[in-house]
């Protein structure tokens, strides 16, 4: 009796201990944020980044990233800074998830627009997307752009029903494709 | 016979002690994320519902059961959950199939736009309120992501073990009874926050939506039909996240191929007399209670129309249980106004 007792309590101890940092279902943070520092490694696409680009990204970053006026916008990257160096948005914003605490906010810029979503009193960039040709990515991309252009930058991608992606340190840089020229760019946080 | 009673003492013990543990840890859903009691909320309510409406936060957050009956004398249910994927509702039906056969079945569409697993913490919110059965076992299976189990379904106490050291005094208070959190599956706000800037939709690759999400509505239209259902499709004028034209045009060619109705709130602001404005809490992706009694009031009307459901204020009994219903259903929104004007 005492023995199936002592088992049962040492049962519930294995239950109960070592799963402090384990993800809280209750708080609809069952994704363990990964961000952009501290994501994995390159899966090892064929990338052809121009040099002279790729040198204006800072050296914290990993993934593609989005520069704007000398900002460097990266996904899963803290969007305060951002918004401080932006300055305001012309249009903003806000979604409560349904049930859960924390805003999505869309910060709207002329030819782009930042998606943030809430990771405790931050928040964290979910997704870039350029709205039209007077932004480009980092690597001389823009809306209007052909696939084959695309191709010579980046290399080979995945391309499936339209979108062209690259995938890169937690993050995925999306051309979605429309008669073999690119009608929107996108990138993306994988982290949701 | 002695040690017999022993291990008998024992077992008895192991199995208290882990259900109390378990009762424990697992999430209340009462102090906060209430959203995540709604579909438990069911089993409670008589079982003779005229129309069930199944789907996510675009039912339970935009409709009201409770005019539906002050108005039309409708009785209605809604089985709603937060994020409700096409699957769930679908064993949802077939679960409340198992208690009771509602004239009318009442899907909102927007959940067609996810074809695979999304998040767990919506998963949970609406599976661990079902009763067990063989439909909550193949929702579960129909939803898991790859890192979530079945047996943690089973067992929650697999799953919420490390909540220990979060553990307050509402996991206590809660413990064997959370309070009612909706009315008949309406989960009320009256607060406003007027529509702005809403965005348009990004450009999707491929608004096709998926071959999953598509067999979920064929079983759907089919269990329907197998039990003499009428199903109405609808969609909730909320305007985030973005209804696409594409979505409309399959939803509409869905309905008229297999003779369904299908209403889309959207387009029936003039009709309904939304005002995004006053009858949205959060800027345009629920309504407020005044919001949702406009389109509940339109509804109403429609399902006196098109599907001829009769009025049933005259029943005694379900006038009476209505009654209580109406009083808290109109305590709720005193208690909730008064409190908007401290």
């Amino acid at each position: 009796m005492k023995k199936v007792l002592a088992m049962t309590m040492a049962a519930a101890l294995f239950l109960l201990a070592g799963c402090g940092d384990s993800e809280r279902v209750i708080d609809g943070n069952v994704v363990n944020v990964t961000t952009g520092s501290q994501a994995e490694e390159t899966t090892g696409e064929q990338e052809s980044v121009q040099p002279s680009r790729q040198q204006e990204q800072t050296a914290a970053t990993r993934g593609y990233v989005f520069m704007t006026g000398g900002v460097t916008v990266e996904m899963d990257g803290d969007m305060a800074p951002v918004l401080g160096a932006l300055g305001e948005p012309v249009s903003y914003f806000e979604a409560a998830s349904c049930a859960f605490d924390g805003l999505d906010k869309i910060y709207t810029y002329n030819g782009f627009e930042i998606d943030t979503y809430p990771a405790g009193d931050t928040d964290l960039v979910s997704a870039v997307i350029l709205k039209d040709d007077s932004a480009a990515t980092v690597e001389g991309i823009c809306i209007g752009d052909s696939l084959d252009k695309v191709l010579e930058v980046y290399g080979e991608g995945k391309q499936e029903n339209g979108m062209l992606t690259y995938e890169k340190d937690g993050m995925k840089l999306c051309f979605i494709l429309q008669d073999d020229s690119v009608i929107s760019i996108e990138y993306r946080s994988t982290a949701l | 016979m002695k040690k017999v009673w022993k291990w008998t003492g024992t077992v008895f013990i192991v199995l208290a002690s882990l259900y109390l543990l378990q009762r424990l840890l697992a999430p209340k859903y009462a102090a906060d994320v209430v959203e995540g009691a709604l579909i438990a909320e069911y089993y409670s309510e008589e079982k003779d519902h005229d129309v069930v409406f199944i789907g996510d936060c675009e039912v339970y957050e935009n409709f009201s059961p409770a005019v539906l009956w002050r108005d039309y004398g409708i009785n209605s249910y809604i089985r709603g959950s937060a994020q409700q994927l096409i699957w769930q509702s679908y064993y949802l039906l077939e679960d409340t199939l198992r208690y009771e056969k509602p004239d009318t079945v009442i899907f909102n569409v927007l959940s067609m736009q996810y074809n695979e697993p999304q998040r767990e913490a919506y998963n949970r919110m609406t599976l661990e309120g079902m009763r067990w059965s063989s439909s909550k076992a193949a929702s579960i299976l129909a939803s898991m992501t790859e890192e979530e189990h079945f047996l943690d379904y089973v067992f929650p106490l697999l799953r919420y073990h490390s909540r220990w050291s979060e553990l307050g005094a509402e996991d206590v208070k809660y413990m064997f009874h959370t309070p009612r959190i909706s009315h008949n599956g309406y989960y009320m706000r009256v607060d406003v926050k007027p529509a702005e800037n809403v965005p348009e939709g990004r450009i999707l690759a491929d608004y096709r939506f998926g071959d999953n999400a598509w067999e979920y509505l064929d079983r759907m239209t089919a269990l329907c039909r197998e039990n003499d259902i009428r199903l109405i499709l609808v969609k909730a004028p909320s305007l985030y996240p973005y209804w696409y034209d594409q979505w409309e045009e399959q939803i509409e060619d869905y309905a008229a191929a297999n003779d369904l109705l299908y209403i889309n709130f959207l387009e029936l602001t003039e009709e309904t007399g939304l005002d995004f404005s006053t009858d949205t809490y959060d800027g345009g992706l629920h309504l407020n209670l005044s919001g949702a009694e406009k389109i509940t009031e339109y509804l109403g009307g429609v399902l006196r129309r098109e599907a001829g459901l009769a009025d049933r204020r005259d029943e005694e009994g379900l006038a009476g249980v209505w009654e209580e219903k109406l009083a808290a259903y109109e305590q709720e929104k005193e208690r909730q106004y008064a409190e908007l004007q401290k």
